[in-house]
């Protein structure tokens, strides 16, 4: 049994009487560990078939497993549940609330945890020291660049130690060099084994993956292994200054 | 970090829309407290206005002969009474389970007699248990001290020949056309000495007019008059000024008609039941005004949070992302509402009071504050929380059942 299991999930949109099947029989198995990178063109159901995995939008039909748990056979709170202890999400405008600190905002997934804000505050130290920013802790992110703002993000995904990282186009809103350090920052959890499923434009940051799934009007038209693809020479050279 | 803490951050994050939450709650608590406190200082005026009125409750003999009307109560006929009261039924008066509510009990003996070829009413009574009933007596001179000693109403005096005659036209030669009815009014005794039942008395004080019986009646002490009528212990009437501010008056009178078996107990129920229409109509327009703050309190805070929930949709979707369930959602926004609420609790009744305060005087002549308003803030804080919660139910269930996909789809 794979890690992740997404069984022939479709997903329809009824607008009025209008129906739009934005995913359409999606079958894919991912593996822990594993990096996988999700492509496609704008409008292929990249973000759908993301927040589907993140146990945020329910199929039409099909089924999602993650670590043997039918994510949609829960219930709605089981299900919030489920996403603090297996999810960590980063959202393509890092989305950090502009009224809480850095390590504040590292510390929400674990808000509703029932440990003692001791320790929540120290899981969330931990966290920021895994993204370089531990200096920064109480600084608003207003105080913070965009890069910076982009690791506390990840921090915060990080948190709660999830089997499964999910990425929205996390480099969307940043400029090439503040991306490629979040997409290494990602690149080196998944070294150290943290499951990590990215949606992504940007080519470079796809050869990263181990796994390379291309979604093309809400069907899967390709699954290439890293194996296939090698890293490209302008992505290992970031790589090799940005290692922490 | 808590729920609690983001609460806080947030409304502090939101400055400018928190103060108008408070603001506006305190705007409605303020206003009800004070119309409360308004209609509470009202009714505490009334009430004791009606108490300083005089008597409420007139007891007299059981009888089919009435032949004389005192203080608008009609009083037995002396010749013709069976059933007499005495100083034991004073005494009975005096000692019924309601007693501390009674703060004076007058009795009278109210009697004919021949003052130098003149009829005329001879009260006794307790002068100073009379004046503290009848607050709107002016005696001219000296109230009587001993028991030959006597207080005349107006005409009574004027009719015995004690005074000058208020009737005196005025001349054609007065330079002051008002002259005349100052005389009338604070006319001096001319001669102070009457016989009554063979006994001399000093007049010591007139009894300005008042328009009542009392103009046409002579004042002495009770006992004295029992004395020289030689009426023994007789009493005619017994007045009784109960404390009434809300009091249970037919309970009170069922005591004393128990007490007393043998007299026909009255209620001077018209003065009550006017003050109640009066206090009656005063609640009723504090409830409506009221009503109306509070729907527009609970309107303004339902716009203002429905606002903040579609302001906060992709704070609300973050939430929903990293865990957080409804009821997190659901509790956040009430923790906001709770403390927002606390404060325009507390600035509402500081107002209120305050508003109370400066607004009583033009409405009461001898403003008294209420003495409960200090007890209002208990009141004050529960209803600011509920035009929060009212306010704001509807807001946080639509938060809290936002579904996170739509709210990813907004981020």
């Amino acid at each position: 049994m794979s890690f992740i299991e997404i069984q022939n999930v479709t997903k329809t949109y009824k607008n009025d009487s209008i129906e739009t099947t934005v995913l359409s029989d999606v079958h894919l198995l991912l593996e822990a560990g594993e990096f996988a990178v999700l492509m496609g063109p704008s409008g292929s159901g990249k973000s759908t078939l993301l927040t589907v995995l993140a146990a945020m939008n329910r199929p039409s039909r099909g089924r999602v497993l993650i670590d043997g748990i039918d994510v949609y056979g829960l219930s709605e709170e089981k299900r919030a549940d489920f996403r603090r202890e297996y999810l960590g999400f980063v959202f393509q405008q890092h989305h950090l609330m502009p009224y809480l600190t850095a390590l504040e905002n590292v510390m929400l997934p674990l808000v509703t945890s029932r440990i003692s804000s001791r320790e929540k505050k120290r899981l969330a130290r931990v966290a920021l020291g895994k993204v370089g920013l531990a200096t920064k802790a109480d600084r608003l992110p207003s105080e913070l660049s965009g890069g910076e703002q982009g690791r506390v993000a990840v921090a915060r995904a990080l948190v709660n130690e999830p089997p499964l990282l999910v990425a929205d186009e996390p480099t969307g809103s940043l400029d090439s060099r503040t991306g490629d350090e979040v997409i290494q920052l990602l690149r080196d959890l998944n070294l150290r084994g943290q499951t990590v499923f990215l949606v992504t434009h940007n080519e470079r940051h796809a050869h990263l993956g181990s796994k390379l799934v291309h979604l093309h009007d809400g069907r899967v038209t390709a699954v290439i292994n890293r194996a296939i693809l090698g890293i490209p020479d302008s992505m290992q050279q970031v790589l090799q200054e940005n290692a922490i | 970090m808590r729920i609690t803490s983001i609460a806080i951050a947030n409304l502090h994050r939101r400055k400018g829309k928190s103060l108008f939450l408070v603001c506006g709650i305190a705007v409605a608590v303020g206003t009800i407290v004070a119309l409360m406190s308004l209609n509470g200082s009202l009714r505490q005026e009334l009430g004791d206005q009606l108490d300083r009125f005089g008597a409420n409750i007139v007891i007299v003999p059981n009888s089919d002969n009435l032949s004389l009307d005192y203080g608008g109560v009609n009083v037995s006929e002396v010749a013709f009474d069976i059933q007499r009261l005495t100083m034991r039924d004073v005494e009975a008066v005096g000692s019924i389970p309601y007693r501390q509510r009674l703060s004076v009990i007058a009795p009278k003996l109210i009697t004919n007699v021949e003052i130098e070829g003149r009829r005329a009413f001879l009260a006794g009574v307790d002068i100073k248990k009379e004046l503290r009933l009848k607050r709107w007596w002016r005696v001219n001179g000296e109230v009587p001290s001993a028991p030959n000693e006597l207080l005349v109403g107006r005409s009574a005096a004027e009719s015995l020949g004690l005074v000058e005659s208020a009737a005196t036209p005025p001349t054609a030669s007065d330079p002051d056309p008002h002259a005349h009815h100052r005389r009338a009014a604070s006319a001096s005794i001319t001669r102070d000495r009457v016989m009554i039942a063979g006994v001399q008395h000093k007049v010591t004080g007139l009894l300005e007019l008042t328009g009542g019986p009392e103009d046409r009646m002579i004042f002495a002490d009770l006992k004295h008059v029992q004395q020289v009528t030689s009426l023994g212990d007789r009493i005619d009437v017994i007045e009784v000024s109960a404390l009434c501010k809300d009091c249970p008056i037919d309970d009170i009178v069922g005591q004393i008609q128990s007490a007393v078996p043998n007299a026909k107990v009255s209620a001077i129920q018209q003065a009550v039941r006017a003050r109640e229409q009066t206090v009656e109509s005063v609640a009723r327009f504090a409830l409506a005004v009221g009503g109306i703050v509070l729907i527009i309190g609970i309107l303004m805070i339902f716009t203002t949070m429905m606002g903040s929930v579609s302001d906060r949709t992709r704070e609300i979707g973050v939430f929903r992302a990293v865990g957080f369930r409804r009821q997190h959602i659901l509790q956040q926004f009430a923790i906001e509402v709770l403390l927002v609420s606390f404060v325009g609790a507390c600035l509402g009744w500081s107002w209120g009071i305050a508003a109370t305060h400066f607004a009583l005087p033009y409405f009461s002549e001898a403003p008294v504050m209420w003495s409960g308003a200090r007890q209002a803030f208990a009141p004050a804080l529960l209803l600011s929380v509920t035009i929060g919660f009212v306010g704001s139910l509807y807001p946080a269930i639509r938060a809290s059942r936002l579904d996170p996909s739509e709210a990813i789809r907004a981020i």
